[in-house]
């Protein structure tokens, strides 16, 4: 089974000079958790996750205790977000971006998945634009029917 | 991809199946099947039609909360040959009603107003537009614009798309139209939405002469093709070297006429991007189409070989 087969052919993205509150309201809209940035030609330059924003917004200690109970409050989280939501998102995304081509073997992306700890991998044709997204849970739909081979 | 379909006011499309529908009176749908819900607004069943003919297409346009969320997921089961990009806004996508009665042959439409779009919203899908425009030979600008936008954002997109050269198909209000023909910005095929009001350039539209010299204007301004729709079944073809009234030989169920023009509009795309024929064909080949899907009572598309049942179905007479 190829990625082509399991993918979504969307290509809802977040501009590398868009704004954090930009990229934020396209995964509420589309409820996924993670956006690819692109640059003018739609080529694939990063991608942005939720879990990015969070770590942005937190002081940088919580990564390290793994614990939210030692916040004292959420103040310190919500000044933080606040400052951020105007700035660009090239600031926050992670790159260079993992992407698969829509021929690759899904157990292809499956791997990188895993490897990666990543829930979606942007989708890109030879030149490297988006043409659409492969999520883990296309994946685990796919599994379920045996057909990742 | 060849074509990018624009549909600023989509909507999640409800058509229930009643018969003897009367208003002030109770009707209970007979079974699930009679009640049909599904992705729509214009450029949305311009995709869709694109699709069943083999075309991939881009759709773009705004879609908002549970509605949009729905719609998106429904036109992803469509085809794979749907790509899609829409902004994502706080309003909701609205929902048509289509209430399609088989015993006496009418068809009831009620279709809301759309979300209301910020200014930020609108800045991101021009962004995006103009981005994907790179990817297209032709863009299908279609249906309504939601309240709280002007007809400027038409004016807008046909702009962009003419100075990145592409080839524009639109079918909307004659309030749309007019601007755009006023604005010196005129689409190449033109299929004005007689729906609401029955007048292009802002002249009603009463004789036969009426509806070539108002499109003869479209066509002086830059149009390739204007098809008007005339007399019911019958529809006016008007291109450069002439104009043509374009007629059925066989008989048409008017409560089966839903989603006709959209059938109509990507059809035609379909026989632009075959290079096949002049203008006058592109037109005739569209007409051809929307006789095909009239045999349906579903907002269903046909295929090419349902189209092709139909090739020989229609009678063409020059009137000028």
């Amino acid at each position: 089974m190829k990625v082509s087969d399991v993918m979504i052919y969307d290509i809802s993205a977040v501009f590398e000079d868009e704004t954090v509150e930009r990229a934020v309201n396209i995964m509420a809209g589309h409820v996924i958790s993670g956006v690819p940035v692109v640059d003018e030609d739609m080529k694939v330059v990063g991608f942005i996750t939720e879990t990015d924003i969070m770590k942005a917004s937190i002081p940088s200690y919580f990564s390290l205790l793994q614990s939210a109970s030692f916040l004292p409050d959420t103040d310190q989280f919500m000044k933080n977000i606040s400052k951020i939501r105007d700035h660009k998102v090239s600031e926050y995304m992670s790159k260079p971006p993992i992407v698969v081509k829509a021929d690759s073997p899904l157990i292809y992306a499956a791997d990188l998945m895993i490897r990666h700890n990543i829930k979606t991998i942007p989708v890109v044709d030879d030149e490297n634009r988006l043409i659409g997204v492969v999520t883990k849970m296309g994946i685990l739909k796919a599994a379920l029917e045996g057909e990742l081979k | 991809m060849k074509v990018l379909t624009v549909t600023l006011n989509p909507a999640l499309d409800r058509i229930m199946f009643i018969e003897n529908f009367q208003i002030n009176k109770l009707h209970r749908v007979p079974s699930f099947d009679k009640s049909i819900l599904s992705p729509g607004g214009k450029g949305v069943n311009v995709s869709v039609a694109l699709a069943k003919l083999g075309i991939p297409s881009i759709a773009t346009g705004f879609l908002g909360g549970y509605m949009g969320r729905i719609l998106i997921e429904e036109l992803r089961k469509v085809s794979n040959l749907i790509t899609t990009n829409f902004v994502f806004i706080k309003d909701e996508t609205r929902e048509n009603i289509a209430i399609i009665d088989e015993e006496n042959h009418t068809i009831t439409e009620i279709n809301s107003p759309g979300p209301k779009i910020e200014e930020i919203d609108l800045e991101h899908l021009i962004r995006r537009y103009t981005m994907s425009l790179s990817r297209v030979e032709v863009v299908v600008i279609s249906g309504s614009i939601p309240e709280s936008l002007t007809s400027d954002v038409y004016v807008e997109l046909v702009k962009i798309a003419k100075e990145k050269g592409k080839t524009i198909f639109m079918e909307t209000r004659d309030k749309h139209i007019s601007v755009l023909y006023n604005k010196g910005v005129v689409p190449d095929f033109i299929k004005p939405d007689f729906r609401m009001e029955y007048s292009l350039l802002g002249k009603e539209l009463k004789e036969l002469d009426d509806f070539i010299s108002q499109s003869r204007k479209l066509i002086d301004a830059g149009a390739k093709l204007a098809v008007l729709s005339y007399q019911i079944d019958k529809d006016i073809i008007v291109v450069k070297d002439g104009a043509w009234i374009i007629k059925p030989k066989v008989g048409v169920d008017i409560s089966h006429v839903l989603g006709t023009g959209d059938t109509y509009t990507a059809a035609m795309v379909y026989r632009y991007l075959n290079g096949v024929g002049d203008a006058l064909d592109i037109g005739r080949y569209g007409y051809v189409a929307a006789l095909a899907k009239t045999k349906k009572a579903r907002k269903d598309p046909p295929t090419l070989e349902e189209i092709e049942e139909f090739a020989d179905k229609y009678v063409l007479e020059r009137v000028i």
